[in-house]
């Protein structure tokens, strides 16, 4: 924890950039959606990674993930794989590998 | 007795109670999310209609998002400030911190209230007409003389209350009424709670004689003074009614004869939607009770106009496209969905052409906000030829129905986090003397609440306005 005057000086500076950005990300999502990119997938696709950068962005820093008691990540580590399978369940609806492949 | 590990970090876990407890929530948080994006996915890959696309309104939406950044960024400043106990300053970044999630239900609200307000309806060909109903959906039925009541004789479900049920939807002043008896009555509570008694005894009465174990039902009849006409929605009904209707039944069984006057739908329609249409020019929309010939050739303008713009963006120059158009969502939405923003088609194609850009990044859902002015076509749709009509909610479609839900749900989340933010700022003054230290904790916690929030709404924001 960053507790000395200076570092917490420090840190509001982080705060207000990493803000800067991440309304930056915003605009940029948002006039990349009226762009017709080669397919929508894409434009999915490429919505979905700027999404996750600023995700990243607001758990690394502002939720301090990147320096935190090794606790914390043991916690993530499973609540990440979890939902890692939530999201990878909609194989399911594209194709159901237990019945008969070619029908 | 002393709450342990508070302030400082326990030994063991190397972090102050608190933070362990608020991860482990956040934890089921995502699980929570998670499963409802997951849903999301499912509806999106099994959608059998064009999922809409910028349907909502984009600028409402990054208003919020902006709002939550703020707020997020306000939040870790109320922190830090409150750690190098800058009280005044603490205290002013918290309350703009509430203020914000207060902004954001606002806004929320707006969007919202928009969509309860426009209607989408799907006529029998498959085109979907969208707009606003201006006096919700209602059915005149008249030349109506009796009023055909039936008094239960046990306890039911259905039994006669025509103060409630019927009376209200008289148009204009409601006549006097005759009973059996040849008594002039106006009907209200206290009249019709002594006609009730009345049936009621004659009906048991009637079981002693025929020696019948149940009170059986009894018929009153009213005769009104003057024909009377009803204007009501048909969801006031038993039962809808058919075209041509000469009977309707009320929801306390009271049931009437007489002719259906008007059982049209009014419709101030702000867009069509041809691509359910499978021939789109001679779509039931272009009906001259409809919206006839005018429109139609709006449409086969802008269809022409999209094809060639398409042609122009991706022709590979020996007359074919580098790109299938049927593939092309965008394409397909510029040559089939025709917004409406004024009473008739506007003349001048350049202004056309320009303004539909515009136009179609905000149609159709941005109008819902516009009010109802003069901007738009009326039609009178006629039941038969309606098929199904909604408003923007989820009875529309699984899109509408997952963006409530995630929204809700997140709505209530950004409600919750400015409770206990606002418990922290103006609630715990006494800690904020005495341990100002572990108040930081908590605001810290709190903190990582709301930062969860603004983490949400990052993936709804794109997922449900934009992409």
């Amino acid at each position: 924890m960053a507790d000395s005057p200076q570092e917490i000086q420090k840190q509001v500076k982080k705060i207000l950039l990493i803000g800067a950005i991440l309304i930056f990300f915003t605009v940029v999502t948002v006039a990349l959606s009226y762009v017709e990119l080669p397919s929508h997938s894409l434009n999915i696709i490429v919505g979905m990674i700027l999404a996750t950068i600023k995700a990243a962005l607001v758990a690394l820093v502002f939720m301090h993930l990147n320096h935190e008691a090794k606790l914390v990540y043991k916690i993530l580590a499973f609540t990440v794989a979890f939902v890692l399978a939530l999201f990878l369940l909609f194989y399911f609806s594209v194709s159901d590998p237990l019945v008969f492949k070619d029908f | 007795m002393d709450i342990p590990y508070t302030v400082t970090a326990r030994p063991d876990t190397g972090l102050y109670n608190a933070k362990v407890g608020i991860w482990l929530f956040l934890a089921s948080e995502v699980m929570l999310f998670g499963g409802l994006f997951s849903s999301y996915i499912f509806l999106r890959v099994g959608a059998d209609y064009p999922w809409p696309v910028h349907e909502l309104n984009v600028t409402l939406g990054f208003v919020n998002t902006l709002v939550l950044i703020g707020s997020s960024v306000t939040v870790l400043l109320a922190w830090a400030n409150l750690k190098l106990r800058n009280i005044g300053k603490y205290k002013m970044y918290m309350v703009i911190t509430v203020l914000c999630a207060g902004a954001f239900m606002v806004n929320k609200s707006f969007e919202y209230k928009a969509k309860f307000q426009h209607y989408s309806v799907t006529l029998t060909d498959g085109t979907i007409l969208t707009g606003h109903l201006p006096h919700g959906y209602e059915i005149e039925f008249g030349d109506v003389t009796t009023l055909n009541l039936t008094v239960a004789g046990k306890h039911s479900a259905v039994d006669a209350d025509p103060v409630d049920y019927v009376v209200p939807y008289i148009k204009g002043e409601a006549p006097k009424f005759k009973t059996e008896s040849g008594e002039e009555i106006v009907l209200d509570k206290a009249s019709f709670k002594k006609l009730r008694a009345e049936a009621h005894d004659k009906a048991v009465a009637k079981a002693k004689a025929d020696g019948l174990k149940e009170t059986p039902n009894w018929n009153v009849k009213l005769t009104a003074a003057s024909p009377i006409t009803f204007v009501l929605p048909p969801s006031k009904l038993l039962a809808k009614p058919t075209p041509g209707a000469t009977a309707i039944a009320f929801r306390d069984g009271t049931t009437v004869e007489g002719k259906m006057i008007n059982d049209k739908m009014t419709l101030e329609v702000d867009g069509i939607d041809l691509r359910a249409t499978p021939d789109k020019e001679k779509s039931l929309a272009f009906d001259e009770h409809y919206l006839g010939e005018p429109w139609k050739k709006a449409f086969i303008d802008q269809r022409e106009h999209a094809i060639a713009e398409f042609n122009e963006k991706y022709g590979d120059g020996k007359g074919g496209t580098t790109r299938d158009p049927l593939k092309s969502a965008t394409h397909q939405k510029h040559m089939f969905f025709v917004p409406i923003h004024s009473a008739t088609p506007e003349v001048h194609d350049h202004a056309k052409a320009e303004g539909e850009h515009k136009a179609e990044a905000h149609a159709p859902a941005e109008h819902a906000e516009g009010g109802h002015g003069g901007h738009h076509p009326e039609v009178h749709l006629e039941r038969q030829h309606v098929h199904f009509f909604s408003n923007f909610t989820p009875k529309l479609n699984s899109y509408y129905a997952i963006y409530f839900v995630l929204t809700g749900l997140h709505g209530l989340h950004v409600v919750a986090g400015a409770m206990v933010l606002g418990y922290f700022v103006f609630f715990n003054g006494r800690m904020l003397r005495e341990d100002p230290e572990r108040l930081a904790n908590r605001v810290e916690v709190g903190g990582l609440f709301w930062h969860f929030v603004d983490l949400v709404w990052i993936f709804l924001f794109p997922l449900l306005y934009l992409l």
